[in-house]
């Protein structure tokens, strides 16, 4: 076995032709410098990650015959997440204006008339049914070296607030939703991303599924009337007129 | 030259460690499919605690779809999306008592028809590493680099696969894979592995029990 052979002599330090000082002090320095950089970048770990404006697909539902308008809040254009692995490393993920896509997907496709409206536009000032103002109470997520698997995993907590036609809330819904990948599929960057989509996609599901029952903003059908009179009422996070954290889905069709 | 080619042989054979594997089938009603109909591979849902890895589920898909006999095989994300929402793992019926629920469901019975998807098989299982053992340890220096020791593990890979036809909107079966061995890994300078590969094995056991069973018209 040659191969050995030359192996035990570059071993124990035998001369081969080749190995003068010179070339042994920068044969030396190269490998040592390749050992160090190997070594620095295995020890960094961590990522920033971000989602290139994921879709969901078109829902196979019949939309709601209602006319509503939704209004999001900034952070749906630029939401940015920061999580520090105690002692390790650090992960961001940047989900960009994917929350903004997936409610104006979403919503587009559960009423038959949907617009998205801006900050400092009235929503009485509109002829709609309901008027629906979603936001992100929490998000997190969590990396292999702290669940000790081999997953990543992304938990996000929105809110549904929903008002009536004169801006009177009807309903605070919160809901949570869960997404979870392996990165010996997808390796970690890919694996953190598509785990955040099948969070946002299983929020969607939540949302097709128990919005109506939660919220009962099919009622709403039908009510829209303009009225500049009536001051919008607000009412506090904690205070819940028609609420259903929800996340069992019945066994019977709605 | 022969003592070379014997070398060779024994350690070809040897590369690969051993493994046992017990494959099974009950089959609950008649199966068969006809040209043109397909079958759909998914995992159980990770909400219902299941953890079977995704590249065995794309393993098991293409080993159903490939050779003599090879089933044709609608790839799992495209039938997810075609009937989103209603086979997310927050979605997807874990019984077939919520089939006629969910084919009741708009436009549901109509994709299905249209890619005429006959099976749906549910894969449920993992590979766990259930014991191992051993040292070995490797040093990098100026003049090279080697490993001495001697380290082992072993595998040990469940598998368990449940057929829907969705003809009779009922439970046709299960098919499973319980497949385990041990690697080796000795390192005289250069380590020496030999792989139990239990996963690939379960894999291609599953997916060869899978095709005679979706196969075979024969009554229960």
């Amino acid at each position: 076995m040659p191969f050995v052979r030359a192996l035990i002599h570059r071993h124990t330090g035998a001369p081969t032709a080749g190995w003068e000082l010179g070339n042994l002090k920068s044969i030396w320095l190269k490998r040592i410098s390749a050992t160090v950089l190997v070594a620095v970048l295995c020890g960094c770990g961590g990522s920033r990650v971000t989602l290139k404006n994921p879709s969901i697909p078109k829902p196979l539902i019949d939309p709601l015959p209602m006319s509503v308008a939704a209004r999001y809040p900034a952070n749906f254009d630029n939401f940015v997440h920061e999580e520090q692995v105690i002692g390790k490393e650090k992960w961001i993920i940047d989900l960009g204006r994917s929350n903004r896509l997936l409610f104006t997907q979403l919503f587009g496709a559960m009423f038959t008339e949907f617009v998205v409206i801006e900050d400092g536009a009235d929503p009485r000032d509109l002829q709609i049914d309901a008027f629906i103002e979603p936001s992100i109470d929490a998000f997190e997520f969590s990396v292999p070296n702290q669940s000790q698997t081999d997953e990543f995993a992304v938990w996000i907590r929105y809110r549904i607030k929903i008002s009536d036609s004169q801006g009177v809330q009807v309903a605070n819904w919160p809901i949570a939703a869960y997404g979870k990948s392996q990165s010996s599929t997808f390796g970690g960057d890919e694996a953190l991303r598509r785990a955040a989509v099948l969070a946002m996609r299983d929020a969607a599901a939540l949302i097709i599924m128990q919005m109506d029952k939660s919220t009962g903003i099919s009622k709403l059908r039908g009510t829209n009337t303009r009225s500049n009179s009536a001051p919008l009422t607000v009412i506090p996070d904690d205070v819940s007129i028609q609420t259903t954290a929800a996340e069992e889905i019945p066994d019977d069709p709605g | 030259m022969l003592l070379r080619a014997v070398v060779a042989v024994v350690m070809g054979a040897t590369l690969s460690a051993c493994v046992t594997s017990r494959l099974e089938h009950i089959k609950e009603a008649k199966t068969g499919i006809l040209e043109g109909e397909s079958i759909v591979i998914m995992a159980k849902s990770y909400h219902l605690g299941n953890e079977t890895e995704e590249k065995f589920i794309k393993c098991v898909g293409d080993s159903i779809g490939r050779g003599r006999g090879g089933l044709r095989v609608i790839p799992n994300q495209e039938f997810v999306d075609a009937l989103f929402p209603w086979f997310e793992p927050r979605t997807a019926p874990s019984e077939t008592k919520g089939l006629p629920a969910l084919m009741s469901r708009p436009g549901v019975a109509e994709i299905i028809k249209e890619k005429r998807v006959r099976y749906l098989i549910w894969l449920d299982g993992d590979t766990d590493k259930t014991g191992g053992g051993g040292s070995m340890s490797c040093a990098i220096g100026p003049g090279g680099g080697g490993c001495f020791g001697f380290a082992w593990w072993q595998n040990e890979s469940e598998y368990e696969a449940t057929v829907w036809d969705l003809d009779g909107l009922e439970d046709a079966g299960t098919v499973s894979a319980d497949v385990s061995g041990t690697s080796f890994l000795p390192a005289i300078i250069i380590p020496v592995p030999l792989i139990a590969r239990t996963r690939a094995k379960a894999c291609k056991g599953l997916a060869d029990q899978l095709k005679l069973f979706i196969v075979a018209d024969e009554e229960v």
